[in-house]
């Protein structure tokens, strides 16, 4: 088996599981019931952003190569600014807290709990009553990828493990190799001004915090896992603080413009 | 700093001031004067995934130039932008780069590199804007014109003279580092695994199978191969049965240590998975030759290693040993020519090779426009191999005879090894580069910059298909000279041999039916496809972190040679404080190269002061570079590991350089 076919089937099988846990845990059967009975109508109401996000990621998909030649040719080649602004703020991190069990920790976060942190919410959001939740948080997700897309193509920048691989390890590509088959398909290296990791993390925490009233067990969770989620970019040598910064201003951003665009019903 | 202030307050009272007219001019004096600030050098370096290696020496040089006052900046670059960048546009301060050999070379590779004739060329010809009229160039003249003890004086002093100049800093010449794994192909050299003869030298672990390979793709029947195999002259299956010995004796070392060798072995006879057990699969972090197949494209080849299985040759030169390889042979006529005769062979698209397309190449490889345009535009690489021709005309067919400019055999040996180009088609790409119908830049023409998708070559291999960034994959040439040759009927045999020169090694080869190469995220993620037993060797760099992991894999062997392809620091020496050679001088005595080995090479590397050092031959007893010393002519300032911040101060004060209150050089007015 291929090393990307194995490391998708696992990750599908991990996410799966851990969905379905999460699903009978906080969801609640009631409401997966609810959601069961009536998820041809709700996914029909929310059919205009779903086309959205699925605009943007196609797009995404197909745009991004000629982006990024656009970004070599163009581009503002930003990482000394970068690196001139934090200096080796990510090497300390990793010097000062590396350890093999933290980065087994992270590396899975970074792959499987993020992949969970961002399917969850739509889950449990189509299964309100309600889809405005849900309608926003597409947007919301829409508002992440197209931005990012813009600010990839016009900083052109490499993360902290190609400018300084003496004092900062690629650790999750060094410990689990098999990831960067994944990471390949879907990420240019030169994709780190902002973290988009960082930026959906950070959306899905925050719509966590406003429905806390509907998903009390969720918040703290999602709230868990979007700050490791954010950690991981950095401790693994992936992303600059630089990129974290910008990618929580990205998301913050995206949340309120995506309530902005959605009207409570 | 109180001078920082007096003088903004000085521009701040301009109005004031410009009252009076004797102040008027007093301000002009002041005000006209660029202000001083600190000096900033750009590095541009390929980031860690791409090279692990170079950004690790452009990380140390950033650090130590921090330390002495100047402001580096690491700019991280793709390899092809980088090349771009350095090569094209001479749009840098600083790079760190490989040279474009992958063998020790012959010191005649300098002249190109150094020869000021090429300054406004661009390519891989003096790429730093270096000009010594009276130094360098006479004697990279004079090297080119003389030979023995002449030719060794004057390749000394040019050594001399490089490292006493410093257009570039020669850091380390890196192991070519190779994980391999042994249980589908052997025979890895130890020398150059990854080189056009290491590739063509390497054989199919079963014995059954190599012989099946042998006859070609297009009869697979069992008999004539059997046929043939004794039809062959003597010497051939001799050595066919040498191999075979050979490969029993593996296989009962086989037995004894890996019991999963055998096990496969079988498995892969038994027929349906031959078409996958006769393909050798390359991992690589370099993407370039999925995108482009231009043999003389600057920007793409690394050291050309696969175009050339596509493009042959006239001579192959190997260890040292030149081997006649589209040219059956050549003779010298007269004071300045050789006559070259051409092997019977055919272009990918069946046409034949003739005298014709290797005299178009030279003409053409001089000015790729072919008088087409204001003044000619070169070729990008190669360039010093075809200034050494002066013409090349087609004698007959098959007969090609070359004019040197006076140039001594080693050179002209050299002049025979550019890539040999279909006329046909490389005629239809003289035009002046267009995007879209309008000529961006009348310098360049399609021939340098077309990705020469589809390449038709005469080499052993052909290409089949790429996806861009990801893959791509050749063929074995059934119709190649070493295996149409090899497979021939005996009444060639005598006559006159197809392939004589041939060393036994090549004939019949590649023993691979079919070639993949498929680009990985890091060398980390190379090393581990091939312990994975996705892939059977690397191609790329290997880093610090990734040659410990070869170890641990428990199928992966590490093979490494010597390599020609010394990691530099080239300065682009245009630009002013890098055009001054003291500076230069200082900026080498910054680099810790016997630190770098350790630490961006794991050891694998040699330290060197001169450019020809993987040539020891050539190198002078003053230039050489003893066991674990210091650099001989720009030692580095410091102990082992640790900068002397203040003596480096120093030697640029002494050179004329300045220095705020804080430290910081102050950059001279450019």
């Amino acid at each position: 088996m291929s090393p990307l076919l194995s490391v998708v089937s696992s990750l599908a099988l991990w996410v799966g599981s851990a969905l379905l846990v999460a699903s009978v845990a906080i969801i609640r059967p009631r409401r997966l019931y609810g959601l069961w009975n009536d998820l041809r109508d709700r996914l029909w109401e929310i059919r205009k952003p779903l086309a959205a996000l699925v605009v943007v990621l196609i797009a995404s998909a197909i745009g991004r190569s000629s982006l990024q030649t656009v970004s070599e040719l163009f581009g503002l080649q930003l990482t000394w600014a970068i690196y001139a602004l934090e200096g080796n703020f990510v090497a300390w991190l990793q010097a000062t807290f590396g350890s093999p069990q933290l980065t087994m920790y992270f590396s899975s976060v970074y792959v499987y709990g993020y992949v969970f942190l961002l399917a969850f919410p739509f889950l449990a959001y189509l299964a309100l009553p309600r889809t405005t939740t849900v309608k926003r948080l597409l947007v919301a997700y829409a508002l992440n990828y197209a931005i990012g897309l813009v600010l990839y193509t016009v900083v052109f920048a490499y993360g902290p493990r190609n400018v300084m691989p003496d004092m900062v390890t690629s650790l999750l590509f060094t410990h689990n190799p098999e990831f960067m088959a994944l990471t390949g398909e879907v990420n240019e290296p030169t994709n780190v001004f902002p973290s988009l990791h960082t930026s959906l993390s950070v959306t899905v925490g925050t719509f966590a915090v406003l429905t806390r009233r509907e998903y009390p067990l969720w918040t703290p969770l999602a709230a868990w896992l979007a700050a490791s989620v954010v950690i991981a970019t950095m401790y693994l040598g992936i992303h600059w603080l630089t990129d974290v910064i910008g990618g929580t201003a990205l998301a913050l951003g995206a949340v309120s413009l995506s309530y902005r665009l959605v009207d409570e019903e | 700093m109180a001078r920082h202030v007096s003088r903004r307050e000085t521009l701040a009272g301009v109005g004031i001031a410009a009252l009076s007219a004797g102040c008027l001019d007093r301000t002009r004096n002041i005000a006209g004067r660029d202000r001083s600030s600190q000096l900033t050098l750009e590095i541009n370096a390929p980031p860690a995934d791409r090279d692990p290696n170079a950004i690790r020496i452009a990380r140390h040089l950033a650090e130590n130039l921090n330390a002495v006052g100047i402001d580096a900046r690491i700019n991280t670059l793709g390899l092809t932008d980088l090349r771009r960048k350095v090569l094209i546009n001479h749009n840098f301060d600083v790079y760190v780069g490989q040279f474009r050999e992958a063998e020790p070379f012959d010191p005649d590779a300098m002249y190109a590199f150094t020869h000021s004739q090429f300054v406004a060329e661009s390519g891989w010809q003096n790429p730093f804007g270096f000009t010594d009229i009276n130094g360098t160039d006479e004697l990279l003249a004079s090297q080119r014109r003389t030979g023995g003890d002449e030719r060794r004086e004057a390749v000394e002093d040019l050594q001399r003279t490089l490292c006493e100049l410093q257009p570039f800093t020669v850091v380390a010449f890196p192991d070519p580092l190779t994980a391999v794994r042994e249980d589908r192909f052997e025979n890895w050299t130890n020398r150059q695994p990854l080189s056009v003869g290491g590739l063509l030298g390497v054989e199919r672990v079963d014995a059954g199978d190599g012989d099946a390979d042998g006859t070609g793709t297009e009869s697979g029947d069992g008999t004539a191969a059997g046929e043939t195999t004794a039809g062959d002259d003597e010497t051939t299956a001799g050595d066919n049965e040498t191999t075979a010995g050979d490969d029993e004796t593996t296989a009962g070392d086989n037995e004894t240590t890996a019991n999963g060798l055998i096990g496969d072995n079988p498995f892969t006879d038994s027929g349906d998975e031959e078409g996958d057990s006769a393909t050798l699969r390359l991992v690589t972090t370099d993407e370039r030759i999925t995108q482009n197949w231009n043999p003389i494209a600057a920007e793409y080849r690394r050291y050309g290693t696969f175009t050339s299985l596509l493009y042959d040759r006239l001579a192959l030169v190997e260890d040292g040993e030149i081997i006649p390889w589209l040219a059956a042979g050549w003779e010298r006529v007269g004071d300045s020519g050789i006559e070259v005769s051409l092997r019977d062979v055919d272009w990918h698209d069946g046409k034949p090779v003739t005298a014709e397309d290797v005299a178009f190449t030279y003409e053409f490889l001089q000015d790729t426009s072919m008088g087409t345009t204001e003044s000619p535009v070169p070729t990008p690489t190669f360039r010093g191999r075809v200034s050494a021709v002066d013409e090349a005309t087609a004698v007959d067919e098959i007969t090609v005879r070359l004019t040197l400019d006076g140039v001594n055999d080693a050179v002209g040996v050299r002049a025979l090894q550019v890539p040999i180009l279909p006329k046909h088609i490389w005629e239809e790409r003289t035009d002046v580069a267009t995007i879209a119908g309008f000529e961006v830049d009348a310098e360049t023409t399609e021939a340098v910059v077309t990705n020469n998708e589809d390449p038709i070559g005469s080499g052993p291999v052909r290409f089949v298909e790429a996806s861009p960034e990801e893959s791509v994959a050749f063929e074995r040439n059934p119709d190649h000279f070493l295996v149409r040759a090899d497979d021939g009927d005996d009444s060639t045999g005598d006559a006159m041999d197809p392939l004589a020169g041939i060393p036994e090694r090549f004939r019949g080869k590649p023993a691979f039916d079919r070639l993949e190469i498929e680009v990985m995220g890091s060398d980390i993620a190379a090393v581990q496809a091939v312990g994975d037993g996705f892939a059977d060797a690397t191609v790329s760099n290997l880093g610090p972190d990734a040659v410990p992991r070869i170890g641990r894999e428990a199928d992966a062997r590490l093979v490494t040679g010597r390599s020609g392809g010394f990691y530099h620091v080239g300065y682009n020496t245009r630009r002013a404080p890098l055009s001054n050679p003291r500076f230069r001088g200082v900026l080498a005595s910054l680099i810790d190269k016997r630190s770098l080995v350790d630490i961006a090479f794991d050891g694998y590397a040699e330290a060197a002061a001169s450019p020809l050092a993987a040539a020891p031959e050539w190198v002078p007893s003053d230039l050489q570079w003893g066991d674990g010393e210091t650099d001989p002519v720009h030692p580095f300032v410091g102990e082992p590991g640790s900068l002397d911040a203040e003596t480096a101060r120093d030697r640029l004060r002494e050179a004329g350089y300045r220095f705020d209150e804080e430290g910081r050089l102050i950059a001279p007015g450019a």
